[in-house]
C-alpha cells in the first residue's frame, strides 16, 4: 500500500477562496445543492452522500496497488459487477478518507469470498448486515475504534467502511430497497457494523492469525449477521455462568430457522480475560458453547419450529445443537469493546461464512 | 468553484458491464396441448414447493394425456439457472413449472430461469407469491423482458397443511395451463 499522505479536507473539490484576506470560505448553499442532487438521483441511502469525481477517485485510487479495473464486487443472478474504481466512488460517496479505501476493497474481497453475499444475501428477507472486522497495527493508523462503543456511532473509519459497501449493493449491484432488495426488516445496524478486534486487550492470538494469517498482519474479515443479542453478565462467580449465558442466547429460538446455525461471539476484554485466567483457551470456549448450546425436538415444536420432516422423525427430548461443529466458520470468536463491563454480543451468522480472514494490501 | 462531473455510481467503470439481457421475443411461448409433452416440475427446496408442485402435476395429469412428469430440484434457490442445470432442461423436458418463489432472491431467480428458458424455446409458467411480486417484476425487466408473464399465488405456502398445499397445487393448474396451453379452454374442456 502506498504510505498515506495526511489528507485532511477535501482536495478535488475547490473552496471559494478570499484572496484578499487569504482565508478560505466554504459553501454552505453548494453543499447542500450537491447533496440534494444526489439524493434527487437515487443514489443514496438516506443519509447525505458526498459527491465522487474523476480527481477524488484517482486520489483514493493512489492508497492501493490493486488494478482500479479488477472485478471485486459480483452478482452473477443480476449480471452486475463493481471493479476497484466502482468501489472507490462508493468509498468517497460514503464519508471514508481516502486511506480506508484498502480496507472497504479487501471487505468486498472477503464478501466475494462468501457463497452466501453471491448467492441471494443482499436480496433477502432477513436483510443481513456485512461485520466487518479489522485486525493489525492499521487500526491504530486508521484510528479504527476496538474499544468502547465498537457497535455504536462516533468514528469515521468504523461508519463510512460499512456504508460503503452498503452503497456499492445499491448502486452497482442495483439492489434497491422495495425493488430488487426485499428486506422485511432487516437487521439494526445494516451498513454500519465495523470495529476493530482488540488485540491489545485479548489474551488469545488475534482472529486474523487463528485464521491463518501472520501475526501483525493487516486483516479484514467479513460474516454477515441475522441478530445481534446483548449478554449483560457482570455478577457471575464462576466462568462457567458466564458461558451458559452465551449459551442461552445462542440457543435462541427466534432467529433459529435452518437445522444449525452459527454465532460470532464478540467477547469484552474482562470475559475474554476471566476465562483466560480461569485457563480456558479459545478453542475451550468454543468447544463447550458448540456442546451445550441447543434446543430438544420439543422445545422448537413448540414454536413452530420442528426439525422432523419429511422422513427424517426425531423424539420430542432429541437434542438440536445450534452448531454442527466446533471451528471458527461455526463459531468465530473475536475480542472487542471496553473492559469496562463485562458485556459481549452474541451476532447470529446469516447462513455461514467462509471462515477466513484476508490481508490488507 | 469546480465544474467537475459528478460521476453516476450506477455506472460500472468496466466497458463489458453492459451485457445482453436474454431477451424473450414476442409474446409469451405456449404450446397447443400437453399431450404427449414432457412437462418439467422444478422445485427450489422452499417449504412446500414440491408438494405444491406434485400436486400441480396431478392435476395436468388429470386435464392431459402429459407424456412424462420430470421432477427437478433447484438446490441452490437464490441462484439463477447453470449452464449445466439449463442444458439438463433443455434436454429433458418440452415445458417447464417453476415454483414457488416465497423469498427475494429465490422469486427474482425464478423469473430469471423462466425467462432463460424461454430464450431457449421451451414455455415456463414461474410461480410466485405476491408478497414478491415487485422483486420477480424488477428482475424481469433487468433481464430485458419486463413483460414476462409469471404466475402470483398468495402468500404464504410454507405454513400450509397437507390439504392446503393440495389445494393451492389444484387451484394454479388452470393458471399454468393458461399460461403454456394456447388453446387453454380447449384443454379445460377435455
Amino acid at each position: 500500500m502506498t504510505a498515506p499522505a495526511p489528507t485532511g479536507g477535501p482536495a478535488a473539490i475547490e473552496v471559494a477562496d478570499d484572496a484578499q484576506s487569504g482565508s478560505s470560505e466554504l459553501d454552505p448553499a453548494a453543499a447542500r445543492a450537491v447533496a440534494e442532487h444526489l439524493f434527487d438521483r437515487g443514489w443514496t441511502d438516506g443519509l447525505p452522500t458526498l459527491p465522487a469525481t474523476e480527481d477524488e477517485v484517482e486520489r483514493f485510487l493512489a492508497h492501493t496497488d490493486r488494478d482500479p479495473d479488477e472485478i471485486l464486487a459480483r452478482l452473477p443472478q443480476l449480471d452486475k459487477q463493481a471493479t476497484v474504481r466502482d468501489i472507490t466512488v462508493h468509498a468517497i460517496m460514503a464519508g471514508c478518507r481516502p486511506e480506508y479505501l484498502p480496507v472497504v476493497l479487501t471487505a468486498w474481497e472477503a464478501l466475494s469470498a462468501d457463497r452466501t453475499a453471491i448467492g441471494g444475501a443482499w436480496q433477502s428477507t432477513s436483510g443481513p448486515s456485512p461485520v466487518v472486522i479489522v485486525n493489525g497495527p492499521i487500526r491504530q493508523r486508521l484510528e479504527l475504534n476496538s474499544a468502547g462503543g465498537i457497535f455504536g456511532p462516533g468514528f469515521r473509519p468504523n461508519a463510512t467502511i460499512p456504508r460503503a459497501i452498503g452503497l456499492t449493493v445499491r448502486n452497482s449491484l442495483g439492489v434497491v430497497p422495495h425493488e430488487l432488495e426485499q428486506a422485511t426488516q432487516g437487521v439494526p445496524g445494516r451498513w454500519a457494523q465495523c470495529f476493530g478486534e482488540a488485540e491489545e486487550r485479548s489474551p488469545w492470538e488475534s482472529f486474523a492469525t487463528e485464521l491463518g494469517l501472520d501475526e501483525g498482519a493487516d486483516a479484514v474479515s467479513v460474516i454477515l449477521a441475522r441478530t445481534s443479542e446483548f449478554v449483560d453478565n457482570r455478577h457471575f462467580n464462576d466462568p462457567i455462568e458466564v458461558l451458559r449465558d452465551f449459551a442461552d442466547s445462542m440457543q435462541r429460538t427466534g432467529p433459529w430457522i435452518f437445522p444449525t446455525s452459527a454465532c460470532l461471539l464478540v467477547l469484552n476484554p474482562d470475559h475474554a480475560r476471566v476465562l483466560a485466567e480461569a485457563g480456558w483457551s479459545k478453542q475451550d470456549v468454543r468447544e463447550w458453547l458448540v456442546e451445550h448450546a441447543g434446543k430438544t425436538e420439543a422445545q422448537l415444536a413448540a414454536v413452530g419450529k420442528a426439525l422432523s420432516r419429511g422422513d427424517q422423525r426425531f423424539d420430542d427430548d432429541h437434542f438440536h445443537p445450534v452448531f454442527a461443529e466446533p471451528t471458527p466458520e461455526h463459531l468465530p470468536i473475536v475480542v472487542g469493546g471496553s473492559p469496562n463491563a463485562a458485556i459481549s454480543m452474541v451476532v447470529r451468522v446469516f447462513s455461514r461464512w467462509p471462515g477466513k480472514a484476508f490481508r490488507i494490501h | 468553484m469546480s465544474t467537475q462531473q459528478i460521476l453516476d455510481p450506477t455506472i460500472s467503470s468496466l466497458s463489458t458491464q453492459a451485457t445482453k439481457p436474454a431477451s424473450v421475443a414476442g409474446g409469451p411461448l405456449r404450446v397447443e396441448s400437453l399431450d404427449g409433452l414432457r412437462v418439467g416440475v422444478l422445485e427450489n427446496t422452499k417449504r412446500n414447493a414440491a408438494e405444491i408442485l406434485d400436486a400441480l402435476a396431478d392435476g395436468l395429469g388429470e386435464r392431459f394425456d402429459l407424456g412424462q412428469v420430470v421432477r427437478r430440484t433447484k438446490r441452490q434457490f437464490a441462484m439463477p439457472f447453470s449452464d449445466e442445470q439449463l442444458q439438463d432442461l433443455r434436454d429433458e423436458v418440452d415445458v417447464l413449472v417453476i415454483g414457488v418463489g416465497d423469498c427475494g432472491s429465490c422469486s427474482a431467480a425464478a423469473v430469471a430461469d423462466g425467462i432463460a428458458l424461454e430464450a431457449n424455446g421451451i414455455p415456463a409458467a414461474v410461480i410466485c407469491t405476491d408478497a414478491f411480486e415487485g422483486n420477480s417484476r424488477a428482475m424481469a425487466k433487468l433481464k430485458g423482458a419486463p413483460d414476462f408473464d409469471f404466475i402470483v399465488t398468495s402468500h404464504p405456502v410454507a405454513n400450509l397443511d397437507d390439504q392446503g398445499v393440495r389445494e393451492r397445487g389444484r387451484a394454479l393448474v388452470d393458471d399454468v395451463v393458461g399460461r403454456i396451453v394456447a388453446s387453454a379452454a380447449a384443454g379445460a374442456a377435455r
